[in-house]
């Protein structure tokens, strides 16, 4: 359980990828187009905390994980880990001891394994990059350590295996085993079980949150499925364009949402028994918007059944709705 | 269990690699190249035993330039050499002059690709301009340039590893003028394997820019480097034949475009010598086409995409 201590901080984050301008535009002066891919987002994960980031494809939330993981430098605010200011940390070697405490499983399992390397060597690879090890056998043992803890069992199975040789979903418990052997304080699960089947779905996430037990391991757990996030988080943000539009515990955003949105997403979710009828939130109509034009004033005006004039000039800041509770929303009380 | 990791490892390598090989082996063109190239580097790998020391004017024992006969199956040079003797023996010195500058290429090639694809930038802009200088410096000028440094260097009569300067300049001009093309195709395939996700897994993972480049890139340029590598050798053969034919070999070492360019200069076309100019000119052309064979098939067996398409 979260024992309180900030361990994640993220301040008014942004990252802003340059467009190609065409020709013509370059030559009448028109300022550089940008996607805005996160557009100010404030974050912060306790120790040993499961957060869920839920969002629309397109949303920016892979793009969150990737600035947390130092693959991508933010054009703009702060990221603190354990109170250290990790914005301007690059290079390998600065960066080895904040990979030993930040990890990451990567959306898409198939591309994540390099298809000329065994598991082995997949999994080996960060014990080694990081120094973890110092013999063969030792790194044998965090090896099979890794793969039993994510459900590849007997480990040795699998050692010489090659990614084709493996199914989907074994794929992606290597990747998790990967994750895992480092024995990180935070790691950022993108969709770490969007290609899996139903049970090995509820085992891999048992065994996530077992690992959160065990080793007060934090989450930032990507998704765009919210029950699942209402399953596995503690704390549940929905991001919309580059930004977090509602913030809460997962109790709050499931059961008392506050934002359009999220009443929306959550109205989008198919159910079983239709038991509640429908929230007084149509389905959300429309694409997202790119991130290369978001619209002024509240960027989910456009799509908003609730909008009215206010919200199409001037943007929303976070509006306190309950202790903890955060909505981006001119009409949250 | 370590012991058994490892074995399970080299089997299953074992089996893809002889997966790979039966696929190679199973390409009608490959079958040609690999007869062609092996008759030939069986005949460079012994060429005392098959036809005796290399014949000089001192030594040599035919008359002058007589036809193909019983006693010189490829009939005499304007000097009474032995054809057959001199091809042979020349198997052997174009063969080394080729892959040796194939592997000056191939690894000079390689890393200024592997860099400038993976940094990018400023190191992508300025390893680029260099390369498009080499792709575009003609042998033949190089060859110019470097020959008198050479020269220079190691004195008229000296060797390096065993070869007299002049195709000391050769290899190394062949290797200097071939690596641009090679640094080309593995840049832009360098390009886009950077742009996979198991690359910003390795970062995340903490290895270092060498370790990413050698262990992840590398590995996954393997088919490019050796169907490449075919092709960069079929036409090393080509410019050690022009570049000795235009007088740039040396007569103590000939090479097969060394003895094109004896024939031509004593007027074996003119006499209707065809045995001297046609036994090195086959000889040139057959190894050649073997590489390009070889190349082409290497290429299909590694990308299963092409197969579809003949
Ligand atoms: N390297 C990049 N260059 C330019 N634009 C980018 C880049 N990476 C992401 N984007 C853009 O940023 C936006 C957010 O992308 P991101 O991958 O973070 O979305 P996501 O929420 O993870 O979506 P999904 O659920 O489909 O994975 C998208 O509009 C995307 O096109
Ligand atoms: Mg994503």
């Amino acid at each position: 359980m979260p024992d309180n201590a900030e361990l994640l901080r993220l301040e008014n984050l942004q990252v802003r990828f340059p467009m190609q301008s065409s020709a013509i535009d370059s030559i009448l002066g028109r300022p550089k187009r940008v996607v805005r891919a996160v557009d100010g987002i404030d974050l912060n994960i306790a120790r040993g905390e499961i957060v869920a980031l839920v969002g629309e494809s397109g949303s920016g939330k892979t793009t969150v994980g990737r600035i947390i993981t130092k693959l991508v430098q933010p054009t703009g605010g702060r990221l603190l880990f354990d109170g250290t200011d990790m914005t301007m940390a690059h290079g390998v070697s600065g960066l080895r001891p904040y990979r030993h405490r930040v990890q990451m499983i990567f959306q898409d399992a198939y591309q994540a394994l390099n298809p000329r390397h065994t598991v082995f060597d997949a999994v080996a690879e960060p014990l080694r990059s990081l120094g973890l090890v110092e013999n063969h056998d030792q790194l044998t043992e965090r090896v099979s350590e890794s793969l039993s803890a994510a459900g590849l069992k007997p480990p040795e199975e699998f050692f010489a295996r090659f990614p084709h040789e493996l199914s989907g979903g074994q794929r992606q418990r290597v990747v998790v085993a990967g994750a895992l052997g480092v024995r990180p304080e935070l790691i950022v699960a993108d969709e770490p079980v969007s290609m899996l089947d139903v049970s090995i779905r509820a085992q891999l996430l048992q065994a996530l949150i077992d690992l959160r037990e065990k080793y007060s391991l934090a989450l930032l757990f990507i998704t765009h499925d919210l029950p699942l996030a209402w399953l596995i988080a503690d704390r549940i943000a929905v991001m919309y364009l580059g930004k977090v539009v509602e913030m809460g515990s997962a109790d709050d955003i499931t059961l008392k949402a506050s934002h359009p949105y999220t009443l929306a997403l959550r109205d989008a979710t198919p159910k079983l028994h239709n038991e509640a009828g429908r929230g007084g939130v149509q389905a959300l109509q429309g694409e997202v918007p790119s991130a290369a034009r978001v619209p002024s004033g509240c960027r989910f005006h456009p799509r908003c059944p609730l909008a009215f004039e206010r919200c199409r000039v001037e943007e929303p800041p976070a509006i306190a709705v309950g202790p903890q509770h955060t909505s981006a929303c001119w009409l949250a009380k | 269990m370590s012991k058994i990791n490892v074995l399970s490892r080299s089997r299953l390598r074992a089996r893809a690699i002889s997966g790979f090989l039966r696929h190679f082996i199973g390409h009608g063109g490959a079958q040609l190249g690999l007869v062609c190239l092996g008759f030939f580097l069986a005949v460079a790998a012994m060429p005392d035993t098959l036809v005796g020391p290399l014949e000089t004017a001192i030594t040599a024992t035919g008359d002058f330039l007589a036809p193909p006969s019983r006693l010189h199956y490829l009939g005499t040079d304007e000097v009474g050499r032995d054809v057959l003797n001199l091809v042979v023996h020349g198997a052997r010195i174009s063969l080394t002059i080729a892959l040796l500058a194939t592997v000056i290429s191939l690894v000079v090639g390689t890393t200024v690709g592997i860099t400038a694809g993976y940094f990018g930038g400023l190191a992508d802009v300025c390893l680029m301009r260099v390369t498009d200088f080499f792709f575009v410096v003609p042998s033949f000028v190089l060859a110019l340039v470097i020959t008198p440094v050479a020269l220079e260097a190691m004195g008229a009569g000296g060797e390096i590893l065993g070869f007299r300067p002049s195709l000391f300049v050769i290899i190394v001009v062949i290797g200097l003028t071939s690596w641009a093309f090679v640094a080309r195709v593995i840049r832009s395939q360098t390009l886009s394997l950077k742009e996979r996700t198991f690359i910003d897994r390795a970062r995340v993972a903490g290895s270092s820019n060498t370790s990413i480049m050698l262990r992840h890139i590398l590995p996954n340029l393997v088919p490019q480097v050796a169907a490449n590598g075919a092709l960069v050798v079929a036409n090393a053969i080509y410019i050690e034949t022009s570049l000795s034919f235009l007088g740039l070999g040396d007569p103590l070492q000939p090479s097969w475009g060394t003895l094109l360019s004896l024939a031509q200069r004593s007027g074996a076309a003119s006499v209707g010598a065809w045995w001297y100019l046609g036994a090195p000119g086959v000889c040139v052309l057959t190894v050649s086409l073997a590489f390009v064979l070889i190349g082409n098939a290497l290429d299909d067996t590694f990308n299963p995409r092409r197969r579809v398409i003949p």
